[in-house]
This record gives structure tokens, C-alpha cells and sequence, in this order.
């Protein structure tokens, strides 16, 4: 709570941010199935509302570490898109969450957290009764985390930014069909979700 | 059962039964232990034991380490008490030692959601030496936290909380910030705040539970008079007077009043505030025998005596006498044959049926009294609203005619006057027909109205039985009005031989008015009457309880608290059997005791609304008034009821519904149910599912479409849904339940038609027609025996079957046609049946339906965004107005073919639909509550619109006029000297109208414009130009009645709520505020308006190129849209300030979608401006929005997607927009939208 006292706006705007991530990619990792349901335990845990929390510390690492990795990339504002990405077996995408962040590095008063956290609250309630709109995902398929940088972080920055390997997802060939999930827009932080599949054009795999 | 397991259900128990006895013992300051929570104490240990066996008795626990839940529940406290502490020792700031920890011995449960979280607060009391409870357990709990509570939980709060304080985080985050433990009083939860318990209810509550001990000593400190009444009273009597003393006994500190208090307590007029009057006793003392005279004072003991036990003590004693008479069959009546009184052989039962009925005759009387005295009662209307009733000596008179029913019948007889007389429909002695009236000699006898005749003959061998005598009944009450409206003119009927007088206004004393008036009424009608006066509605009525028969009595506000003191609860009107039971329950018997119970409780046990009522008549307050019309501001009477009626109306704007009531006192009258119009009283009735529903409907938006209403929203959400329910809310019909027997099928179709006869004729005499029918069958349970009321329907089953037909119809064909239908459907043995009803509902009215209204008129008032709606809105407009003229044909033709109407139409044609238009400009222009009060204006009686006009000063007439004298110059040509003044005024509504315009019609307005000619102009802009002229002129005419109705009641609202109406219609306040500003557009120079014109036509060409709808507040397109001529785009700018002008498109087009959408296409004229303008409007918000808000965009074009479903028009628009908006989400995405059909 002390550390809250002396940070940037941004830096207040990223941990919320970050924070929020973390239980939304696992609120998706939960809603998409990927691991039986009793990997999972609700807490009330984010802004007091009941949300998924991995069991498995393994699990609950890597979307942690992942995420917080993300910390001060996205502080700078480098961070366009995060997204949680579910392959099939010959690791075609099938099924994009998206976050679109907009993080507003000019902005200079002081962040109040809950200003924040309703709206990004919404987020959660939204994605826990979305599972209509999404896909059902075929056998044996995987999934990562994703993140689209604006510009390629040097790598001696951080400790945490290594871990950030460039990545060579296959992209599909005709542009995605879009399903906005929902959106928040506020002066410092601007972030929208919303799911991609592969357009109906698009050759089966 | 194990052993171990037994004992520890036990101890769980028992330390639950200690918490208790802690709780009441420790808390008696801020809690109010009644004999309610004992009794649920009781049930749970009942509970307790029950689970405990049923626990023990699962053997599959003896094998778990846990022997059972409860000793896993404590297993588990402790642990977790464990990791606290653990936790504790190692977060705390701990190492100061010295210091205190500020929530050192503080132990808090986290009830529910909380802002900061649970897990925060936790955070807080770790660090700060607190404790944080997992599970509620009284014992270590100290303080309960929450911002919120459920209702169940507020109703129930001693067992919740068990008298722990509720309190707020903020308690906690604010202790943490002074780092010091402040009080929790002040933080504590606002919903408890004022369910504090009050001194009264600890009293009343308190009595009952210690009085058995103390109830020896009780009686010798009753008082000598009360003494006496309940040695009468007996045993019921002294336990009460006993009960009440009992708890001043318990308690010293008041010991010393304890006397007087019993004093008073025996007179029944203990107040809330026990201690402050003690020298009442003796007044009352006194006040019985020196203020009534003797006859009351007769009458008051006898209630006295009879208050415990019969009500009806006048009577009580005679009967018993002749309840011994055993009766013997009387000659006088002969056999009737049962076939004439069943719909067996009786061609003509229906008719005859309703002929012989008297709630029918009472029914129908109140419509024949209104048609009789309207006129009088409409005058006294104008007159009256100026009068202001003075405060303090308001005098109501109460006249009732003494048994009107029999005194009518036998005022030829006068032998008869004082021979036990009754009426009934049949004098058949074995017979079951129930006694309707009968006279004060038979009375004596114990013969009551219901009485069955078979126990009235064996009471009173000798009573002489009538049948009713409409016509004379007819006659009666006439001459009965026509004399109470010689005397006063605020009258008001409650019955055809009862009525209010308000006599405030006459000179003299009203006692001789009114001995003067039972004269008039003896010497014309030749029955008596007997009259009450007093200061209110209520208590006139009870001082004629004291008068009757044939007296007077008077009652002034100083003895109107003895009067009622001792006055046994159910001679209030109000109370029926279901009340005085339970309130006899709570020991209370007369207003006095009723008095002792403090508004609260009443209102708890009773109801908001019944508590206030009781409350309220207890002591003899009354805040109705008589004839409803009254001047609101200042008037006395207006006390909290009332303005808490205004309030609510307020709120939920409800007034809308409620329709043109000027005076908001008139929407409380309805509130009580009593009084007031009848749809008024409908629309209350309908006020709370509507909103529940609502709420619900709401709650689905959020939870799945994930789109929210604002508060704003909502509440004008709320009000579309409640008119169009109450559209349906009222209904007529006829019901047989007597007497029905069919042999065969025949039988019953002859049945059925004769009964839609009747219903036809009673909707002609309501002047509505209707669209559902409802026919209801009684039909006789399989085992049900024949009813012991002769030809009565005994034990049956309710069926029903309805249907809606898309004409509203009073035609007795249609309906019989309908009616074998329905009845067909039943497919009953016509056997079985014995009470066949039909309700005729989703009425219209008959007047407007010949204008060519096809909807009912409330329908009319929505303001809706329905282009249907203001389609027809408009037309009645118009059609109203045309017809105030007398040439009702005008506006028939207008509405038959205004919906086809293209561009080759006649000039008159044209003439009327761009009235129509202007209409619509001029709604734009003004807030939609312009539309309710032209609905308002359009349903409006002639009387009362005459009234209105008046009211307005005769400008409605003069509108009127000008519009006539308008559409007749159009059909000639435009003398444009004579009209300059209306050009001007005109231009302005042109240059208004052409920025939206753009295309069609600017080259000749321009030319008119600069030549001011009027000669042969092109029809299509020759009524064109007179669309503003007349929209102008009705700006001005109708915000001002607005202001007038409105303000009123704005006046009277609170601050906040009023800043919310008014900033809900900002154009309307612009009205109100500044009525200069768009009040005379004729003043206005014409060099002025012509330039004006060229601007804004010049600006409308541009307008659209640039990219500036939005930008602004409200948008520019808002205001584009309001003065354009199309449909849409009006509806649009106005849902803007419907939806809480938020800026944003989605909550907009989501009221379009929740008000009517197969009816945008409702309109021809510029289509093309349209579908251009609104892609733009599009194209420019997607602009706006993709970059930040794609879910917006999204929610917008998927209803925009279903709008393209119904609508011709969105289905360009959508296909025009949507690429577009596929290509810039390609662009800023990557992607397309997914926007397919499928859902």
C-alpha cells in the first residue's frame, strides 16, 4: 500500500491494469475450459468480486509472471494488445481474446484506484456470461499469452522484459471477424476486449 | 448417536442460548427485546434439537474425524483463528509495544460486498490489533460490518445481527486514518438509522410480555368510571387494564406519573407522548356526560360497554329478548314459482336480473348522478378553485337519508312508519334472498342487511317485506341532491342517498343549516335524513352515526377527542373484519387504545398506507376534501399524506398517466382508492408491478445485453411501460352468479345473448367500446353438493377464456358473436354451470373512436417515440381542432388517408398533414411533454376544455381559430398582405425546417422569402410554409398551459427532484423561463427572419459535410434533428433527452427499439434527407468511436441490424453504413465486425 504514495500515474494506472489482467486471462482460461473446473477456486478476490483463481501454482505462475512482466512495458505505454491466444493442434489460432490498451502517458493528476476498477470490474461480469460468444474449441488445443509491442523493448531494461520472447504465432490469411466484449474509455486508461475468429473465408485448417 | 456428538450439539446450543440473554441484557439501551423474538428464539431451539437428532442419526459421521458439522465448524474457527493470529504477529506494526493498537478488543464480520473489500478490511485489522471473523458467531463478533443490507435482513435485524452494531467500513478506514478508535454511532448502517426503536413501541411492546405478574395489582388502580364500564365488560376488560398498567409498575423511574398514566389508559387516550399530559384524566372524566346531550351520552356507553365484545350494541340487547321467538311461517307470502327466478323458462332473466338488482341499481346510479349534476358540479368547478377554505373552522357536513331503501319504498305507507319493514327482491318466506335495508323498527329486532329472509322471519314474524322500487329510488335521490346543491355548492356524492357538504363557505351556523336542510329533504322526499357536522370528512361521518335516525349531530374539534376515545375500531371507515381482528389481536378495541400505537408500528404491521389511515383516524384527522377541487398550496389539509403523494407523483412522474389533473391533490384522492377518478385509482393499482417489471427488465438488459439505463432512462422507460398498461386497465361487463340453470345448450346460447345485450348496453352507457372479451364460467365442482343459498352458485371453479379483436366494438352482434366463440371453447356441459360472466376490456373511448381514433386515448399521451403514436397524436390534433369547429369530416378524411398520403394529394390534404408536421416541429422544439398535454387537450371533455380555456385565457380558442382561418386561406389563395404578420412568423419555422431539409424544397421558400408573395404558389410549399406558422403559434399556447399545470406541482417538489424534471426537459424550462424568447416569432422583423432564412439554408447545405454533429453538448445533430420535418430524426433529437443526453448513440437507439419499431417507416417525406442525414450522423459517430469504444459501435449497428428488420428505412441506412464501418474496423483492427444474422 506505501509503495502506491510515491509512483507515477502511469505507474499506478499499470499495476491496476496488471492486475486486472491477471484475473481476466484466468477468468478466460476458466471460461474456455482449458483445464478441469477444479483447477480452479473462486475468491473473492478482484474489487470484491468472485473471480476464477488457478489452483495449480504452476497455472497461477506463468499467467502471474507473464502479466507482471508486462509491468513496465506497459507503464511506458508500449503495450498495444495483449491477447490470449488457443491453438489447435498445428497451432493455428482458433480463438483470440484481445485487450486493446491504451495507456495515456501524458496524463499527470493523480489516479484514484476505484475510478478505475469499477469499470474494469465490468469487464469481469461481462466475460463470465460470454461463453455464447465464443467458439467451441477443438480437441488438444493449447494456448498463450501474447503481447503486441509497439516498438521492441531493449532487452537489457528489465529482468522481467526477457522474459518476452518475439514470437511466431501463424497469423490467419483473411482478416478476423470481431466480437467486441466490452470497452472502457477514461482519461488515463483507455482498454477494450474483444474476441477474434478466423473470418468464415478462411481456409479450414 | 455417539455421546460426544450429543454434548457438543448441546453446548453449541446452549452458548447460542447465552448469547442471547447477553444480548438482551447488555443492549437494552439501543434494543427493544419483544415478545416477537422470544418466539423466534423458541423456534430455532426447536429447530435446533430437530437438526441435532436428524444429524446424529447419519452414522456415516461417526467415521469422519469430525463427529459432526459442528464440531467441524469449530475445528475450523479455530484454525483459521490460528492463521490470523499468525498472520497478525507478523504484519502489525507490532514492535511498538507501548502503543494500544487502535482495534484492540474490536472484532468485525464482513457482511456481504463492501467498498474496500472484505479482504482489505481484513488487511486493516491485522495491522491494527483487530480481529476479523470468518463466520458470524455472536460471541466473538463485536461489530458487523457492511454498506448494505437486504430488506429481509433490515426487517429482521435483532435476529441478524443479534443487537451487534451494524456499522459501515468507513468506520474502520476512518479510525485508521485519526489512528484512534472513534465511536461507531455515527457510521452506522443509514437504512437502520431510522428504525431506531421509539419510547411508545418499547411500551406497547413491553406490556404484554411481564403483565402476568403484575396483573393482581392492577385493577384497584383503575379509575372509578372505567371501573364501572368493565365490571360489564368483564374479564377481557380487566386483563387489558391490567396488561397496560403493568409495565409502569416494572418501571420506577416513572412510577410516580404510573397513576395518572392508568387514568388515562382506562380512558384509552394514552398519546406517544405518555408523560406530558397527566391532567387529562379528570377533563375526560367529565367531558362524557356535559358535552354530548343525553341521547349521545346514552349511545357512548352503550359503545362503551359493547366495545369488548359486539360492536353492535344498540341492538344487542333487544336481541337477545327475540331470539327466543321461535318463528312461525307467515301468510303473507305465497309460493313463488322457481322457474321464473332461474334462467330456466325465463326468457327475459338477464334483463329482469339486473333490473332487480340493487348494487346494480347503485352502480349505474353514480354514472346517472354525474350526467345529472355535472353541469352544477363543473360550475362550482371555476368558482371554487379561487376559494381558499379557511384553516380554522372548516365546517363538513354528512348527510345520509335514514335507511333509504325502505323509507323510499314505504313513504306512500305511512301506517307502515313504524312497523318492521325490509327490503329484499323476494319475499318468499323459506326463502334465501338476503335482506338489503330494513328500517330502524326492524332493526330492533336484530335484523340486519344480508340477513337470509328465512332467519329475518324467525326473528320478526311480522316483517313486512318490499321489493325494490328503482323508479322511486331514481326519483328520490334526485330531488335528495337537488336540495343539497341548493345549499352548497361543494357537494359530493358518495352513494345515491349519501354525500359530503362542504359548508365552510355558508354564513350561519351550520347546526341550522342543517336542521334546515333535513326539512327540505323531509318536505320534498317525505323520507328523513339525518346529518353530522364536524371539521372532516371522517369525523361528519361518525357524528352522523351519532345523529341517525332522523337527528343531527355536531361535533366540535375540541370534543373530537373524547368522541373517538372510547369508540370501538371498527365504526372507522376503513376497518373491515380482517383489521379489527388483528388489531384486536394486539389488545386494541377502541381509537383510543389505537391511539397508544405509535405511527411506526402501525405502518409496520399494517402497511404504509393502512398505518397512516389508522393512524391518522385515531385521532380524528382527515385530510380529504370535499369535492376533490380544492386550491392545493396553502391549504391546511394538505398535510403529510398529501404531500407525500406529491412526491411520489414527482418521482415517478406518474402524473403523466394520471392525466390532466391540475391539482395534485386529485392524484392522492385516487392513491387512497377511494375517491378520484377511476383510471387514476387503476393506474396506482398498476404503479408497483410496473416498476417491479421494469426493474427486471432492466436487470436482463444489464446481466445479458450488457447495456445499462441510466437513472434518467429508466424512469422514462418506466412511464412508457405504465401507459401502455394502463391502456388496459380498465374493463366493463356483467356477471350473473344467481339463479343460472341451463337444461340444454339453447339455453345457454339465449343466455349468452342476452347478456351481451346487457354488456352492450352498459358500454354505450360508458361510452367506450372494447377490443378484449373475457368470458367467465363458474362451473360446479364434481363433489360440490346444491348450495344452501337458493339458486346460489355454491362451490364452483373459476374458468376463463379471452380474445382481442382488432376493432374496438359496443355492437350487441359482434359481441354475441364473439361470446358463442368463447364459449364454445369451454367445452362444458352447460349443466355444471352456474354464474357466466363477460368483461369487456382495452376500452376507447366511443366520442374519440368517431373521430377516427383508433387507439384509446390514453394511448395518446405517450410521448413516445412511436411514429405511430404521434402520428395518430397529431391527427387528433388536428382533427380535434377541426372538429371544434364543426366540420368533423375534415379531420376524418385527414387520418383516414394521412398514412398513405403521397405527394399528389389536394390541397386540403396537404394543408392538414403539414399541420400534422408542424405539430411535430413544435414538439421537437418543446419538450415531449408537449405531446401529453395535446393528447391531454384532445380527450378532454368539451366542459373541461372550455374550463382549460379559461384557464389559458382563451388563447386554446384562439388558436384554434387561427388554424381554422389558416387552412381555409390555403385553400384559396395567399393574400399575402393580410397574413404578413404569419409569414414572419412562418419564415423562422421555415429557415428552421430547411436545415434539415436540405434539397426539396428550398428554391421556393427562398423566393417567398425575398418577395413575400403568396400568389400561386405549388401546393406542397404553400402548406409547407404554413407548417411553422402554425407550429409557432402552438409553442406558445401550449408550454404555457404546461407551465401552468406543471408548476404547481413543481412547486412543491424538493430541490433536487425539481432541477431533475427540469433538466430532463430542458426545452420546456427554456419555455418557462424565458417566454419572451420564443413566445411572439410575430414581433420579429421580417427584414430580421429573411436573413435568417438565407443563413440557415445556407448553413443546412453544409452542415452535413462537416464533421460536426457531435461535437457539442447537446450534439448539433440534436438540434438539426428537432426542427427537421422527419419523423425519424424528430424522434431521435427527442430520445437524446430521454436517454439522459448522455452523447451517447446506443442508449438512444435502444429507447427507439423499446418503444415501437415497425412504425418508423410511417412516414413518405423526406426519405432521402433522412436516410442521408442519418448515415452521416453514423458515419460520423463510428469516426468518433473506433478507436476508443468499438463495444458502443457494436452495440449501436446490431440494433441498428434488428432496426433493418422492421424498417425500410434502416435497411438502407444500415446497408449504406455498414461497409464503411467494416473498413475502418479493418483498419484500426484488423478485423471485421462480426455481424451476423443468426442472433
Amino acid at each position: 500500500m506505501d509503495r502506491k504514495d510515491n509512483q507515477s500515474p502511469q505507474g499506478e494506472t499499470a499495476r491496476i491494469l496488471v492486475e486486472f489482467l491477471v484475473g481476466a486471462i484466468t477468468s478466460i482460461v476458466f471460461l474456455k475450459g482449458a483445464y478441469p473446473s477444479g483447477a480452479f477456486e473462486r475468491r473473492r478476490r478482484y474489487m470484491n468480486l468472485m473471480v476464477q483463481r488457478a489452483r495449480h501454482p504452476r497455472l497461477r505462475d506463468y499467467i502471474h509472471s507473464v502479466v507482471f512482466g508486462l509491468l513496465p512495458i506497459i507503464q511506458k505505454g508500449m503495450v498495444e494488445r495483449a491477447a490470449v491466444i488457443f491453438f489447435n493442434t498445428d497451432g493455428i489460432p482458433v480463438e483470440r481474446f484481445v485487450f486493446k490498451l491504451a495507456v495515456n502517458l501524458s496524463y499527470g493528476s493523480k489516479v484514484e484506484e476505484a475510478d478505475l476498477e469499477f469499470p474494469l470490474r465490468s469487464f469481469l461480469i461481462k466475460l463470465s456470461v460470454s461463453e455464447s460468444l465464443t467458439k467451441v474449441l477443438p480437441r488438444n488445443y493449447r494456448w498463450e499469452i501474447t503481447a503486441y509491442f509497439r516498438s521492441l523493448p531493449e532487452a537489457s531494461a528489465n529482468k522481467d522484459v526477457e522474459q518476452w520472447i518475439p514470437t511466431d504465432t501463424r497469423q490467419w490469411g483473411q482478416p478476423p471477424l470481431l466480437t467486441p466484449i466490452k470497452s472502457m474509455s477514461s482519461e488515463p486508461l483507455c482498454v477494450q476486449l474483444y474476441i477474434e475468429h478466423p473470418s468464415l473465408s478462411e481456409p479450414k485448417p | 448417536m455417539s455421546m460426544e456428538s450429543t454434548r457438543s450439539d448441546n453446548s453449541a446450543k446452549r452458548s447460542f442460548n447465552n448469547n442471547r440473554n447477553s444480548a438482551s441484557s447488555n443492549s437494552n439501551s439501543n434494543s427493544n427485546p419483544s415478545n416477537k423474538k422470544k418466539k423466534t428464539s423458541q423456534k430455532t431451539l426447536g429447530v435446533a434439537w430437530g437438526s441435532s437428532s436428524r444429524s446424529s442419526s447419519r452414522s456415516s459421521f461417526n467415521n469422519s474425524p469430525f463427529s459432526n458439522f459442528g464440531s467441524y465448524m469449530v475445528e475450523k474457527n479455530r484454525k483459521l483463528q490460528n492463521q490470523f493470529e499468525a498472520e497478525a504477529s507478523t504484519s502489525s506494526h507490532g514492535g511498538s509495544g507501548s502503543v494500544k493498537p487502535i482495534f484492540d478488543g474490536v472484532s468485525i464480520f464482513v457482511d456481504g460486498f463492501t467498498v474496500p473489500s472484505s479482504q482489505e478490511l481484513r488487511g486493516y485489522m491485522l495491522k491494527h490489533g483487530g480481529r476479523f471473523e470468518n463466520y458470524f458467531s455472536r460471541r466473538c463478533v463485536t461489530h458487523i460490518i457492511c454498506s448494505n443490507l437486504p430488506d429481509s435482513k433490515i426487517k429482521n435485524l435483532r435476529s441478524f445481527s443479534r443487537g451487534l452494531p451494524v456499522v459501515k467500513p468507513a468506520w474502520i478506514l476512518e479510525s485508521v486514518a485519526a489512528n484512534k478508535l472513534l465511536s461507531w454511532v455515527p457510521y452506522q448502517l443509514d437504512q437502520l438509522a431510522n428504525n431506531q426503536p421509539k419510547l411508545s413501541s418499547f411500551f406497547t411492546l413491553k406490556r404484554s410480555s411481564v403483565s402476568n405478574s403484575a396483573s393482581t395489582h392492577a385493577p384497584c388502580q383503575v379509575n372509578p368510571e372505567a371501573e364501572d364500564s368493565s365490571l360489564k365488560v368483564g374479564t377481557s376488560g380487566d386483563t387489558y387494564f391490567s396488561e397496560v398498567s403493568a409495565p409502569f409498575e416494572h418501571h420506577k423511574q416513572i412510577s410516580r406519573e404510573s397513576d395518572d398514566l392508568v387514568n388515562e389508559n382506562s380512558n384509552a387516550s394514552l398519546v406517544e407522548e405518555t408523560t406530558s399530559s397527566s391532567g387529562k384524566p379528570c377533563e375526560v372524566a367529565m367531558g362524557i356526560p356535559s358535552n354530548i346531550d343525553a341521547k349521545d351520552e346514552s349511545s357512548v356507553k352503550n359503545d362503551l360497554q359493547s366495545s369488548h365484545y359486539q360492536p353492535a350494541a344498540l341492538v344487542s340487547s333487544n336481541c337477545i329478548n327475540n331470539q327466543n321467538i321461535k318463528g312461525s311461517p307467515s301468510s303473507m307470502v305465497s309460493e313463488p314459482s322457481n322457474q321464473s327466478h332461474s334462467t330456466l323458462g325465463d326468457p327475459n332473466f338477464v334483463e329482469n336480473y339486473f333490473k332487480n338488482s340493487r348494487l346494480h341499481f347503485i352502480g349505474t346510479w353514480r354514472n346517472r348522478y354525474r350526467k345529472r349534476f355535472h353541469s352544477l358540479s363543473n360550475g362550482f368547478n371555476c368558482t371554487s378553485s379561487n376559494i381558499k377554505a379557511s384553516p380554522l373552522k372548516t365546517a363538513i357536513m354528512h348527510v345520509d337519508m335514514d335507511c333509504f331503501f325502505v323509507s323510499v319504498v314505504i313513504r306512500n305507507h305511512p301506517e307502515l312508519r313504524d312497523k318492521p319493514v325490509a327490503v329484499c327482491h323476494s319475499d318468499n318466506t323459506k326463502g334465501t334472498a338476503e335482506i338489503s335495508s330494513a328500517n330502524y323498527p326492524a332493526r330492533d329486532y336484530g335484523i340486519k342487511a344480508g340477513m337470509f329472509v328465512r332467519n329475518a322471519k324467525a326473528l320478526c314474524p311480522h316483517l313486512v317485506i318490499f321489493p325494490y322500487n328503482f323508479e322511486a329510488y331514481e326519483e328520490v335521490a334526485d330531488q335528495f341532491y337537488n336540495v343539497l346543491h341548493k345549499h352548497g355548492n361543494k357537494v359530493q356524492a358518495v352513494s345515491c342517498d349519501e354525500a359530503f357538504l362542504d359548508v365552510t363557505d355558508s354564513e350561519g351556523d351550520p347546526q341550522l343549516l342543517a336542521s334546515k336542510i333535513r326539512k327540505e329533504i323531509f318536505e320534498t322526499t317525505r323520507c328523513t335524513a339525518s346529518v353530522g357536522i364536524a371539521g372532516n370528512m371522517l369525523m361528519a361521518r361518525l357524528a352522523t352515526r351519532t345523529a341517525k335516525p332522523d337527528g343531527q349531530c355536531y361535533i366540535p374539534p375540541e370534543r373530537v377527542d373524547d368522541y373517538l376515545s372510547q369508540l370501538p375500531i371498527k365504526t372507522l371507515p376503513g376497518i373491515g373484519h380482517v383489521l379489527e381482528e388483528k388489531l384486536k389481536k394486539q389488545d386494541v378495541w377502541t381509537c383510543g387504545q389505537l391511539r397508544m400505537i405509535s405511527k411506526d408500528s402501525l405502518q409496520k404491521d399494517f402497511g404504509l398506507k393502512t398505518g397512516e389511515m389508522l393512524w391518522n383516524y385515531s385521532r380524528g384527522l382527515d385530510n380529504r376534501l370535499v369535492g376533490l377541487i380544492q386550491g392545493i398550496s396553502g391549504s391546511p389539509s394538505a398535510s403529510l399524506p398529501h404531500s407525500l403523494g406529491v412526491v411520489v407523483t414527482g418521482i415517478l412522474f406518474v402524473w403523466y398517466p394520471l392525466g390532466c389533473a391540475s391539482y395534485s391533490i386529485e392524484y392522492f384522492e385516487s392513491w387512497q382508492g377511494k375517491f378520484g377518478r377511476h383510471r387514476n385509482i387503476d393506474v396506482w393499482g398498476i404503479l408497483p408491478h410496473c416498476l417491479i417489471w421494469c426493474i427486471w427488465h432492466e436487470r436482463n438488459a444489464r446481466s445479458f445485453e450488457g447495456c445499462e439505463l441510466s437513472l434518467r432512462e429508466f424512469k422514462s422507460f418506466f412511464l412508457h411501460i405504465l401507459f401502455d398498461w394502463s391502456v388496459e386497465s380498465k374493463s366493463v361487463g356483467a356477471e350473473v352468479n344467481w339463479g343460472v340453470r341451463f337444461k340444454d345448450v339453447k339455453d345457454a346460447q339465449n343466455f349468452l345473448s342476452n347478456l351481451c345485450k346487457e354488456v352492450s348496453l352498459r358500454l354505450q352507457g360508458c361510452g367506450v367500446e372494447g377490443r378484449t372479451f373475457t368470458l367467465k364460467i363458474k362451473k360446479r365442482r364434481k363433489d360440490a353438493e346444491e348450495p344452501i343459498k337458493y339458486m346460489g352458485h355454491g362451490d364452483c371453479e373459476n374458468l376463463s377464456h379471452s380474445t382481442t379483436v382488432p376493432v374496438a366494438t359496443d355492437d350487441v352482434e359482434v359481441l354475441q358473436r364473439i361470446t358463442k366463440q368463447l364459449f364454445g371453447s369451454f367445452h362444458l356441459d352447460v349443466k355444471e354451470i352456474r354464474g357466466v360472466g363477460l368483461q369487456v376490456s382495452r376500452l376507447e373511448s366511443t366520442e374519440n373512436s368517431k373521430q377516427g381514433l383508433e387507439r384509446n386515448s390514453l394511448k395518446s399521451w405517450l410521448n413516445s417515440a412511436s411514429a405511430r403514436t404521434e402520428e395518430l397524436c397529431k391527427n387528433n390534433y388536428v382533427a380535434k381542432e377541426s372538429s371544434n369547429q364543426g366540420c368533423e369530416g375534415e379531420g376524418d378524411e385527414t387520418l383516414g388517408q394521412l398514412c398513405g398520403n403521397s405527394v399528389g394529394l389536394s390541397i386540403q390534404m396537404d394543408s392538414n398533414t403539414s399541420n400534422g408536421a408542424a405539430c411535430l416541429n413544435e414538439v421537437s422544439v418543446l419538450p415531449p411533454l408537449c405531446h401529453l398535454d395535446m393528447g391531454v387537450l384532445k380527450s378532454l371533455p368539451p366542459e373541461l376544455f372550455s374550463e382549460l380555456n379559461e384557464i389559458y385565457g382563451g388563447k386554446l380558442v384562439d388558436l384554434i381559430a387561427k388554424n381554422k382561418g389558416k387552412t381555409e386561406n390555403i385553400n384559396h389563395t395567399l393574400s399575402a398582405y393580410s397574413h404578413e404578420k404569419i409569414e414572419g412568423a412562418m419564415k423562422e419555422g421555415q429557415a428552421a425546417l430547411l436545415s434539415s431539409m436540405v434539397f426539396q424544397n428550398e428554391i421556393p421558400v427562398e423566393n417567398k422569402a425575398e418577395q413575400h408573395i403568396a400568389k400561386e404558389v405549388p401546393s406542397v410549399s404553400g402548406a409547407e410554409s404554413f407548417v411553422p406558422a402554425s407550429g409557432l403559434k402552438k409553442t406558445d399556447l401550449i408550454p404555457s398551459s404546461l407551465s401552468q399545470v406543471d408548476t404547481a406541482v413543481l412547486q412543491q417538489l424538493p430541490e433536487e427532484l425539481k432541477v431533475d424534471i427540469l433538466e430532463h426537459l430542458p426545452a420546456h424550462r427554456m419555455q418557462v423561463f424565458s417566454p419572451n424568447v420564443l413566445l411572439d416569432p410575430t414581433e420579429i422583423p421580417l427584414e430580421a427572419l429573411g436573413t435568417k432564412t438565407a443563413e440557415n439554408n445556407s448553413g443546412s447545405k453544409d452542415f452535413v459535410l462537416d464533421n460536426n454533429l457531435w461535437v457539442g453538448i447537446p450534439p448539433q445533430w440534436v438540434d438539426k434533428f428537432k426542427v427537421s420535418n422527419c419523423l425519424i430524426l424528430n424522434i431521435l433529437a427527442e430520445m437524446y433527452y430521454k436517454s439522459g443526453s448522455t452523447g451517447n448513440l446506443s442508449p438512444i437507439l435502444q429507447r427507439i427499439s423499446s418503444v415501437s419499431l415497425h412504425q418508423l417507416d410511417a412516414f413518405q417525406d423526406g426519405w432521402d434527407e433522412a436516410m442521408y442525414i442519418l448515415c452521416e450522423l453514423l458515419k460520423q459517430y463510428i469516426k468518433l468511436k473506433i478507436e476508443l469504444d468499438i463495444e458502443e459501435i457494436y452495440v449501436c449497428f446490431r440494433l441498428l441490424r434488428r432496426f433493418a428488420m422492421k424498417s425500410e428505412l434502416f435497411i438502407q441506412v444500415y446497408n449504406i453504413v455498414s461497409p464503411y464501418l467494416q473498413a475502418l474496423v479493418g483498419e484500426k483492427y484488423g478485423g471485421n465486425l462480426h455481424m451476423s444474422l443468426k442472433d
